[in-house]
């Protein structure tokens, strides 16, 4: 267990990189270039410091401003960067000093996603839970792996007066509380091969695998130049499955903050089929976690299946690059074969991974009407 | 003194017949006082419906059940690793105990102390008495070393309909690492159990069935006290232990069956409406003058106590108005089955 920290103060962007450097892995939103990518958002890097002047935590802060008031919301997506389940019964200790100075710097309320695996399903039993009508959600569903020690975490941020956000279907408040994993290593930390990640995935992935090969689809990494022709296909793919764009603008503004601090956190994947670009994907890495952030792919040439070449690819380039973990992100808890959702499940599922279940969203109101007011803006808003 | 039990034995046995074809994969609950009817003769009962198995409530009742009947006896409340006590090591002895586990440190402690017993993993359902939570149940498996899974427990509460939750539980059954197929499962009718087993044909469903068999069919039993004496009485006289003054003139009546036979013994009720609480209130302010009705039935009515019911029999008020039995004969008596015991059990 870490010693318990004495105090919390802002900390330098060298020293937040060096803290983040110095761990397996930590969020892609807890690095100090995600503030870049929200730069519409106040930010700080803040660290938690022991007796001997050791930075033993870190967060990410993100500030919302309230309409009309000097007065924000600290937000910190899928952190703080804490030993949340070692530190115990002591958790107060770690994040009473971060209320104190966040409250200092006019915050009104903090927002956090301890990222803090509780509950894990394989992808059989979530197969098996998709195929069965009885079982509505993945809350439902027996969990292969139940972490005891992180959900008592829940019990202590309770006590500490933090409250959780509901959730509803997983993917209206923040970040999604479920998420899909494509284990890379064993439980103990073997890395797994490619032969072994491909074994476990299910006839149909493997098949498109195959045949993407066969079709002589070509997988090459793209530069900063590319992301035009990425987002052209992005545009496309939005337009199909029915949701908003992001603009190029922003991917831009990813890849020079990302790549600014490390160049190879982020990386740009293209499938070309005949000189045609078929399917563009993003990876972001940080130590031995690689998340799948966006894809695309057109709707011409499917049979092809481009997406399915440049998921692989990546996959092997996370393993090789030494990630333990390759991270298809969030789902949502319903497995009502009814819902438009429960595809996006199924194509994760093919992969054999597990879902995973964080802790979720906490709040702690720092000004009670404020945060009053802040949340019911909130429900407004939808 | 003679406070007993006649048993239509035809029709009695005709209702189990029928109970247990209603009820495939019957087994049956033998626990506490055997429901009024004795342990013993619902083991030999259950023999002859055929049942391969009998549930009983606690360890203390495992030696008699396993001397009664020849098939397997499983304990319906949880080994925990505080039990002890003969009939608790000759319950783990005996490779035809089935044991129930609900947690995770008792699944292991049960590996080490009996490896290779055989249990049955309950799941905590909306009774919320004892069971493993659903997520738990992975930890359960990796926890069960040499013991050998013989089932799954859902204990379902006794109102409305608790199909739904029945069949959430077999999903999860049919979804969780835990390697068997036989559910057993309490309180469902037999048109719930039959849909069930329709929408979960990989399961083997069990019922778990006690009150419903063997209290079934009240009219097949018939419990009869004997009138010991009958004192005319008048209004102002002083009566029993506790020389109450009585308020009317009439008769008052001894009648065999006090609290060791279960007469006066309320457990509370469960009021459902608001004429029942009402019946509660009126009752209770009669109780509060010291006046409480009588399980006993004499000339058409339910009377009440002259006062608390003693040890073996009970004194009864019998206004003037009635008619009164005579010495020797037979009144009827509603009892709790479940807090009864007879001086005889007769099988008509």
């Amino acid at each position: 267990m870490s010693p318990s920290p004495v105090t919390v103060r802002t900390i330098t962007r060298e020293e937040h990189l060096d803290f983040v450097a110095g761990r397996p892995s930590v969020s892609f939103l807890q690095t100090p270039a995600w503030a870049q990518v929200k730069a519409e958002w106040g930010s700080e890097s803040v660290g938690w410091i022991d007796a001997s002047g050791q930075v033993v935590g870190a967060a990410l802060v993100l500030y919302r401003q309230v309409p009309k008031v000097r007065r924000y919301l600290a937000y910190l997506p899928e952190g703080p960067v804490l030993p949340w389940v070692d530190a115990g019964a002591d958790l107060g200790a770690w994040l009473e000093p971060l209320a104190a100075h966040l409250k200092a710097k006019k915050a009104f309320g903090i927002r956090m996603g301890p990222p803090v695996v509780t509950r894990r399903w394989h992808a059989a039993t979530v197969k098996a839970a998709v195929a069965d009508p009885a079982l509505g959600t993945l809350g439902e569903v027996p969990a292969d792996v139940n972490d005891a020690a992180a959900l008592a975490v829940a019990d202590r941020l309770q006590d500490l007066g933090w409250r959780r956000l509901a959730t509803e279907g997983g993917f209206s408040a923040g970040q999604p509380q479920y998420n899909f994993w494509l284990p890379l290593a064993d439980a103990d930390g073997t890395p797994r091969t490619e032969e072994q990640v491909l074994a476990g995935m299910n006839q149909l992935w493997r098949r498109n695998i195959r045949k993407a090969a066969k079709a002589g689809v070509d997988v090459t990494l793209g530069g900063r130049d590319d992301l035009e022709a990425f987002h052209r296909v992005y545009v496309e793919t939005a337009e199909r499955d029915h949701f908003t764009p992001r603009p190029l603008s922003y991917f831009l503004t990813m890849w020079d903050a990302l790549t600014g601090e490390d160049p190879d956190r982020m990386r740009l994947y293209l499938a070309h089929h005949e000189g045609d670009l078929v399917a563009a994907t993003t990876l972001v890495r940080v130590g031995t976690h690689a998340w799948y952030s966006y894809g695309a792919s057109t709707s011409a040439k499917r049979e092809v299946r481009g997406s399915n070449a440049v998921q692989w690819q990546m996959m092997r380039d996370a393993l090789a690059a030494g990630a333990t973990v390759y991270d298809l992100r969030g789902i949502t808890d319903t497995l009502d074969p009814d819902d438009p959702h429960v595809g996006l499940i199924q194509f994760k599922v093919g992969t054999g991974g597990e879902a995973v279940e964080y802790l979720g969203e906490w709040d702690l109101p720092l000004n009670r009407p404020l945060y009053a007011a802040f949340t019911a803006y909130m429900r407004r808003r939808g | 003194m003679t406070f007993e039990l006649h048993v239509d034995v035809e029709r009695w046995r005709g209702h189990l017949k029928s109970a247990a074809e209603r009820l495939p994969g019957l087994v049956p609950v033998i626990k506490g006082n055997g429901y009024g009817l004795g342990r013993d003769r619902l083991a030999a009962e259950s023999a002859a419906l055929g049942a391969d198995t009998v549930a009983v409530g606690v360890y203390a009742e495992v030696p008699e059940a396993l001397e009664a009947f020849d098939g397997d006896v499983m304990v319906l409340g949880p080994w925990r690793p505080f039990l002890d006590g003969a009939a608790v090591e000759q319950a783990l002895a005996d490779p035809r105990v089935v044991h129930t586990v609900g947690r995770v440190a008792d699944v292991a402690a049960l590996a080490e102390r009996a490896p290779g017993a055989r249990v049955v993993v309950e799941g905590e359902t909306s009774m919320a008495r004892h069971g493993f939570d659903r997520h738990e149940l992975a930890a359960a498996v990796a926890a069960l070393g040499g013991l050998e899974v013989v089932g799954f427990a859902a204990h379902l509460p006794m109102t409305g309909s608790n199909l739904a939750e029945a069949e959430s539980w077999a999903a999860a059954l049919e979804a969780s690492q835990l390697e068997t197929t036989t559910f057993y499962v309490s309180h469902l009718s037999p048109g719930e159990l039959g849909q069930l087993r329709e929408r979960r044909p990989g399961l083997t469903v069990r019922p778990r069935v006690g009150t419903s068999v063997w209290l079934g069919d009240l009219g097949a039993l018939d419990v009869r006290a004997k009138v010991l004496d009958v004192h005319r009485i008048s209004r102002g006289e002083r009566v029993g232990y506790r020389q109450r003054a009585v308020t009317r003139d009439g008769y008052l009546l001894v009648i065999s069956g006090g609290t060791s036979h279960g007469v006066g013994l309320e457990a509370p009720r469960s009021s459902a409406g608001v004429v029942q609480r009402g019946k509660t209130l009126a009752k209770g302010s009669l109780e509060a003058a010291g006046l409480m009705l009588s399980p006993f039935t004499v000339d058409g009515r339910q009377r009440w106590f002259a006062e608390p019911p003693h040890m073996h029999a009970s004194q009864v008020l019998l206004p003037a108005s009635a008619t009164a039995p005579a010495v020797g004969d037979d009144v009827r008596c509603a009892v709790r089955f479940t807090t009864a015991t007879f001086d005889r059990i007769v099988l008509d």
